[in-house]
């Protein structure tokens, strides 16, 4: 059906605004530029949304075709509810970020700050260009209607990310961590582009709607080829474990609110393009598609929150937290597959409800702490945890921000982590109804994982919160630290806002979310709801309790136990003494928890698996061992996993890269003769035909 | 970990019985666990401080922890930071060092609590009194509510003490 009036209108303001921010990014002086990008970018994410919240309200898809001399080369956009819930996180991150980006950097270079030592920048101009193309390319993914569109803005998305992840290019911390993000993107890439192509064989101009016809038909051989091919290609883009490892470096060195951008969104682009092929175009499979899902799921949630602890740079630990949350959505997700396969309808679709749901929940507070993260970087410059200390006195409103988002990312009720995350438990036991024995041994397996995962986060986000904001400032730059612009604190206001509402309504966001699924084969098109009890019966609604009264009873408690003190007669006296520091004269940050020390506990129960290498020198006085004269530590932990993996990757091609450069020589003349040659070889087959 | 268990399977039980007078040692214990529950409403938090001490008094209140008298099972607890503590033991002549610290740990507990000085040293600095030192006895410098006396007071004295002490405790 063809799209309404007001759809086209949305989208088109949509797209227009963006380019339209990016064109004064590069026309205007810096002040101005900064200005306007930031508010068109907003608009622009903002009628993103209203063309969502159409697409969800209106179920069904209208489909726009942009004309095009070549069939195979036309662009086709569709607008059905599941794109529409992904325009929507879009623009949930899209908006705070752009409004955020209004007050970052302004005062000092952010180059200064951003990436290492680098000089990343986002007043570099062209840099500022990107970011709103960036957000086009990655709304433009999702509306794609055609395999060509699809690859395309896809292409597009990702090298966009690069030139935002290497900046102006000359910290080479930056264009090392652009290699890999370029690298392992292009990768994947392939794999998509020969998935796609692969599911697209017998049709005429590659439209979804043929594939979908056509998937019927396919080799049970060819649609488990397509089916891996994607979870690589995807797998790569969203960073599950073995391909993850892009992400702890290009997060960190990109602006942060490019971060937040990638993170928060990027991310869950490689989500949708798993369910757009594995559930929409071939409409599920056999329930070891959904099996390797969930197990990747597992691997990677414990994986990346145990890399995490450990982490004592802010930004690359928020990183790893993405990889442990993208994991979670794949656990989701790979239990839908498998109830659908079953022929679960109700459970499936209340699985891939919650998958939406947690991704959304992710997108808000993860983009919140990145959010908070650069505003923690432009206050004190640096990233590094051990540098920090005190800032909640200096700057409390980014720290209140923070920690609602820890106390989001760490599921605790009544936020929007702990809403999706129950959802997600709630399927994971209802796995037990499953018929086979293995598969329901699998789902009592991922659950468990799944509580230590949640109880790690919680470790990991008092000390991303703890360590930075509490105690004494570390430094004279901590010290100095002071309150970011208005516009930064309102970015990060809103997406605080948006993790309260999404964790406290709960039941209005799950049937919503569900339909999104609505019309898939195997699914169920019943909405899915939000309950608390343990285990879910369809119908059941009785021991409903909503988590909205969950937090009025929190916050009557949070009343009511003072209350009773006091009508219980015990003194009121306040007595302010120091903080004990176990007597000492004075107190002074070095007697802080690190961050090192704080995780030390658990990095010695893992040390398995973190490896970790210590050296102690120690330089005794010559006259006797008792006096020591300079006692040196080092711990390191290396990540041994990664060696281990790309190590003989790299083995692998780097020689076929050498032989690569004997055509790719750069000289133009070649390249000109490549032209000719081709043109020719197509005439002489076209006569020959 | 192996290691571990075979040793404890070989060295089985070591604990002693009560020396003579033992079983006041235990009623003691008892007493004093009743009397916490009533006036705390839960077992009794202890924080040692040794303000300059020569151990010998640190020798006896660890036996409060050993294996014969083993009072941590009637709710006298040793904790690590004044902060948990209902009552502070504090051993020793306060020497200058530590006088600072002793006032910072008793100003760290949280009312009411209760200062119970062990030893003769605690009192008159004994042994070490007229030293350049030593600032005096532990009244110099906190507020005490009971002196336990002896060099060193043995274990039950010191039980003995802590039972007096806890009179001085307001009714709740
Ligand atoms: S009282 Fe006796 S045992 Fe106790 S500290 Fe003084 S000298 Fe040592």
């Amino acid at each position: 059906m063809p799209p309404s009036f007001e759809v086209i209108g949305f989208l088109g303001i949509m797209a227009v605004s963006y380019i339209a921010a990016a064109a004064a990014a590069l026309l205007f002086e810096d002040d101005r530029a900064r200005r306007v990008t930031g508010l068109l970018s907003a608009a622009g994410a903002l009628s993103g949304m209203g063309a969502a919240a159409l697409g969800l309200a209106a179920g069904g898809s209208s489909v726009l075709e942009l004309p095009s001399a070549l069939p195979e080369a036309a662009l086709e956009f569709s607008l059905d509810a599941l794109s529409a819930a992904y325009l929507l996180l879009i623009g949930l991150v899209g908006v705070p970020a752009a409004i955020y980006s209004l007050g970052y950097g302004p005062e000092r270079a952010v180059g200064a700050v951003d990436g290492a030592l680098g000089r990343h920048s986002t007043g570099w101009r062209p840099a500022r260009a990107i970011v709103p193309l960036f957000l086009l390319a990655m709304s433009l993914v999702v509306l794609a209607n055609s395999v060509f569109t699809f690859l395309l803005f896809w292409e597009v998305m990702s090298l966009a990310s690069y030139f935002l992840v290497i900046g102006r290019g000359d910290s080479p911390e930056n264009l090392s961590a652009g290699r890999w993000y370029a690298g392992m993107a292009h990768a994947g890439f392939a794999a998509i582009a020969a998935a796609l192509w692969l599911a697209a064989a017998g049709t005429e101009a590659g439209r979804f709607e043929e594939i979908r016809q056509a998937a019927g038909m396919l080799a049970p051989a060819a649609r488990h080829a397509v089916f891996l091919l994607a979870l690589l290609g995807f797998g790569s883009k969203a960073g599950v474990l073995p391909l993850h490892a892009w992400l702890p470096r290009a997060h960190p060195a990109a602006p942060s609110h490019v971060s937040a951008l990638m993170s928060g969104v990027m991310l869950k682009i490689g989500m949708y393009g798993l369910l757009r092929v594995g559930l929409d175009l071939l409409g599920g499979g056999p329930p070891w598609w959904g099996g390797l899902v969930l197990a990747l799921g597992v691997v990677s949630a414990l994986g990346g929150i145990l890399s995490a602890l450990v982490e004592n740079d802010l930004k690359r630990l928020l990183a790893y937290s993405s990889v442990e949350n993208i994991g979670i959505i794949f656990i989701a997700v790979g239990i839908g597959l498998v109830f659908q396969s079953y022929g679960m309808a109700g459970l499936a679709s209340m699985a891939l409800a919650a998958a939406l749901y947690h991704a959304i929940n992710h997108a808000a507070f993860k983009g919140l702490l990145f959010l908070g993260s650069g505003a923690v970087l432009q206050a004190t410059g640096t990233r590094n945890m051990e540098e920090m200390g005190g800032l909640i006195k200096r700057m409390p409103q980014t720290a209140l921000c923070f920690l609602v988002g820890s106390t989001a990312i760490a599921a605790l009720p009544p936020l929007n982590g702990f809403a999706s995350e129950w959802m997600i438990f709630q399927s994971l036991l209802a796995g037990a109804a499953i018929p086979y024995p293995l598969m329901a041994a699998m789902m009592a397996i991922a659950a468990g994982t799944l509580a230590l995962t949640g109880g790690l986060a919680a470790v990991c986000f008092v000390k991303a919160f703890g360590i930075p904001f509490l105690a004494m400032p570390r430094t004279a730059a901590a010290e100095e630290a002071r309150e970011v612009p208005r516009t930064m604190r309102l970015g990060m206001g809103l997406l605080a806002s948006a993790c309260v509402l999404l964790g406290v309504l709960p039941f209005a966001a799950a049937p919503i979310l569900s339909r999104a699924f609505f019309g898939m084969p195997g699914l169920s098109d019943t909405p899915a709801a939000f309950r608390l009890g343990l285990v879910m019966e369809a119908g059941a609604g009785a021991s409903a309790i909503s988590p909205t009264a969950l937090a009025l009873c929190l916050l009557a408690a949070g009343g009511a136990i003072p209350l009773a003190f006091r009508l219980a007669g015990s003194s009121r006296a306040l007595r302010r003494a120091e903080t004990w520091g176990c007597g000492r004269a004075v107190q002074s940050p070095r007697m802080e928890y690190t961050s090192t020390a704080f995780a030390e506990p658990l990095r010695r129960v893992f040390a398995d698996l973190y490896r970790p290498a210590k050296t102690l020198d120690i330089e005794f006085h010559p006259e006797s061992k008792y006096f020591v004269r300079s006692i040196q530590y080092q711990s390191r932990i290396r990540a041994w996993f990664e060696d281990a993996v790309y190590r003989p990757l790299f083995g692998l091609a780097r020689p076929l890269a050498g032989t690569g450069r004997l055509i790719q020589s750069g000289s133009l003349h070649l390249y000109i003769a490549y032209i000719v040659a081709a043109l020719l070889a197509l005439l002489l087959l076209a006569r020959w035909m | 970990m192996a290691l571990l268990f075979s040793k404890m399977w070989r060295t089985g039980l070591v604990t002693e019985d009560l020396p003579s007078g033992g079983d006041e040692g235990l009623h003691l214990a008892r007493v004093v666990e009743e009397r916490t529950r009533r006036l705390l409403g839960r077992s009794l938090a202890i924080r040692e401080v040794d303000a300059g001490s020569c151990n010998g008094c640190e020798l006896e209140i660890s036996g409060l922890n050993g294996p014969v008298y083993d009072c941590e099972r009637f709710g006298v607890r040793f904790v690590a930071s004044p902060r948990h503590a209902d009552m502070l033991l504090v051993t020793g002549p306060v020497t200058r060092n530590m006088e600072l610290p002793l006032r910072k740990t008793w100003e760290a507990t949280p009312d009411p609590k209760l200062v119970v000085a062990v030893g003769e040293c605690a009192r008159t600095c004994g042994v070490f009194a007229g030293s350049y030192a030593v600032v005096g006895g532990v009244d110099r410098v906190i507020p005490v509510d009971l002196f336990v006396p002896g060099c060193p007071p043995e274990p039950l004295d010191i039980l003995r003490g802590i039972l007096k002490a806890l009179d001085r405790l307001p009714r709740r």
